[in-house]
């Protein structure tokens, strides 16, 4: 079906026409201008920038579609039942509601309703997953089995198992992020209670092999859970080819509201756990209380779009990837990529610059809100572990910086990105006396500072 | 009884409808995102020879014009005050 002469060059060019002043501006692509600059002006913390920052640190939390946003507002405003409430309208027209959120998020991952379970996020998934299997078979099953580059509550949770009895291996990572899949399965010991491998990392973007490990962990008759947050709507998800017993699902990181996640728990095998919160048994007694039923909705809003954009947004994504490391390595040399570049979420970009101290890289970036590779674990400067298992060295785990793209970000945000950052990056190595010695061929390691 | 196809004016109606739309949100990552998935999504619908898929597609469409004038409308209503520095001048 042709459309008019008029809006096919609007079609070619792709972008859109501007903000929302007078009509005599609507075709014209430049910005508006700020003539209220001064009043405009941000200063948070002592800082002062003259408008919101581009956002681009989309694994730690996404822009609310406003999709899902129109799906959650009449159960705040009139539909604001208690789903569990068997004698009203509001109590009924509330549980259809979740189940039919229920049903989104299952068919997006390809399990039943039923396995379904929601909850106040991946960390309380990833809570319940670990600490509840564990706890139930505790009997017969005394080993876990995880890798060093899972999200902290993982790792916390798995710590909290050792000081209970229980056996944790801590599986290394090979340089590029990756679990090794046969030392995986020579550390699994008839006692093996559950494996936990994330999905995709949310420090580096990289994807492990849920289809090997799955496979493996059906062959030997172990549990495998996965962390799915950050893959969830990004990567195709299919809880039966990948063999996946338990999945922690999350809805802010796919542009879903905060405070809502949801638990995969396999029925055929059933896999059981006792549950970490009693109460009135809601969610068949997996996790008691009220389930949310404006952020359920907006959850299974999410999934359903997800479901339906996943393609471009995925295909959107690798071209703004490409698009980002393009500009930043044909401006600055030295530019090291963390974690494997072909099996990777092209959203997720974590880059180490050379010779650049990290915490100043960032204060200097107050125009693009990104994230560091220390930032996001503790509030202390100590390097990021995921890092550190991938071996990078302490200094270049300092200078990384993580690049979220995600369904809203646009060209001209990659390409101010990248010019904001390969500016400072230079600014920083123009004052680096370490950089001017790289450059003359001196080695830094082999450097003997003396000390005073 | 199936819905008939969408004639030529109606599916360019519905887009500059939807482009309409896009252009009053006060957000700057909603406004360009609306505006692009609206023209792709036109684009690769163009070739829609089957008479139940166009019509689906352009109901789909009407839909989510509904979603997106409701939205514009919330949105301004909650705008921050100081605007993306993509709105700005360039420094």
């Amino acid at each position: 079906m042709a459309l008019s002469r008029r809006l096919l060059p609007l079609l070619r060019r792709g972008g859109c026409l501007s903000a929302s002043a007078s009509p005599a501006r609507a075709l014209s692509m430049a910005a508006v201008p700020a003539d209220a600059d001064q009043e405009e002006a941000v200063t948070v913390k002592g800082v002062r920038i003259s408008g919101r920052p581009l956002y681009m640190d989309m694994q730690a939390t996404t822009p609310v579609d406003p999709r899902v946003l129109d799906a959650m507002l009449p159960f705040y405003l009139s539909r604001y039942g208690n789903p569990h409430s068997r004698t009203h309208l509001y109590g009924w027209e509330s549980d259809a509601a979740v189940e039919e959120a229920r049903a989104r998020v299952a068919s997006l991952v390809g399990a039943d309703p039923r396995e379904i379970f929601f909850t106040s996020g991946a960390t309380e998934c990833n809570n319940i997953a670990v600490k509840g299997v564990m706890r139930f078979y505790r009997d017969r099953r005394r080993h876990v089995i995880t890798t060093q580059t899972e999200h902290k509550c993982v790792l916390d949770s798995c710590r909290y198992l050792q000081q209970e009895g229980f056996e944790v291996t801590y599986l290394p990572v090979r340089p590029d992020g990756l679990v090794d899949v046969a030392q995986l399965a020579d550390a699994i010991r008839p006692d093996t209670g559950l494996v936990s491998v994330m999905a995709v990392n949310n420090e580096i973007g990289v994807v492990q092999p849920l289809e090997e490990i799955g496979r493996i962990c059906r062959e030997k008759g172990v549990p495998f859970h996965t962390d799915a947050a950050q893959a969830l709507g990004k990567i195709p998800i299919d809880v039966n080819q990948m063999g996946i017993g338990l999945m922690s699902l999350s809805a802010h990181k796919i542009y879903g509201p905060k405070g809502v996640g949801a638990l995969y728990l396999r029925r055929r095998p059933r896999i059981r756990v006792e549950p970490q919160m009693s109460g009135g048994g809601q969610e068949r007694g997996i996790r008691s209380g009220t389930v949310p039923t404006p952020l359920v909705v907006g959850f299974g809003a999410a999934c359903e779009i997800a479901a339906k954009e996943m393609d471009y947004d995925h295909r959107r994504a690798t071209t703004l990837q490409k698009r980002l490391l393009d500009g930043i390595r044909g401006q600055v040399d030295d530019v090291v990529i963390n974690g494997s570049m072909e099996h990777r979420y092209p959203g997720n970009l974590n880059l180490s610059f050379a010779y650049v101290e990290g915490e100043s890289l960032l204060m200097g970036l107050k125009e693009v809100a990104v994230s560091s590779g220390s930032a996001c674990t503790s509030a202390s400067l100590e390097p990021s572990y995921v890092l550190r298992a991938l071996g990078v060295e302490e200094d270049m785990a300092h200078t990384s910086i993580r690049f979220g793209i995600g369904r809203f970000t646009t060209e001209e945000e990659v390409d101010r990105a990248t010019e904001l950052t390969v500016h400072q990056v230079k600014k920083l190595r123009d004052m680096s006396p370490l950089y001017e010695m790289a450059k003359a061929g001196i080695d830094i390691k082999s450097i003997q500072w003396a000390q005073h | 009884m199936a819905a008939a196809a969408p004639t030529r004016a109606e599916v360019m109606s519905l887009f500059r409808s939807l482009l309409r739309t896009a252009r009053q949100f006060s957000d700057y990552n909603i406004r360009e995102y609306t505006c692009r998935r609206a023209a792709d999504a036109f684009r690769e619908n163009r070739a829609l020879g089957d008479v139940p898929a166009a019509a689906a597609a352009f109901a789909y469409g009407k839909k989510q014009l509904e979603v997106a004038k409701r939205q514009a409308v919330v949105y301004s209503l909650y705008a921050p005050k100081a605007k993306s520095i993509m709105e700005m001048k360039m420094q």
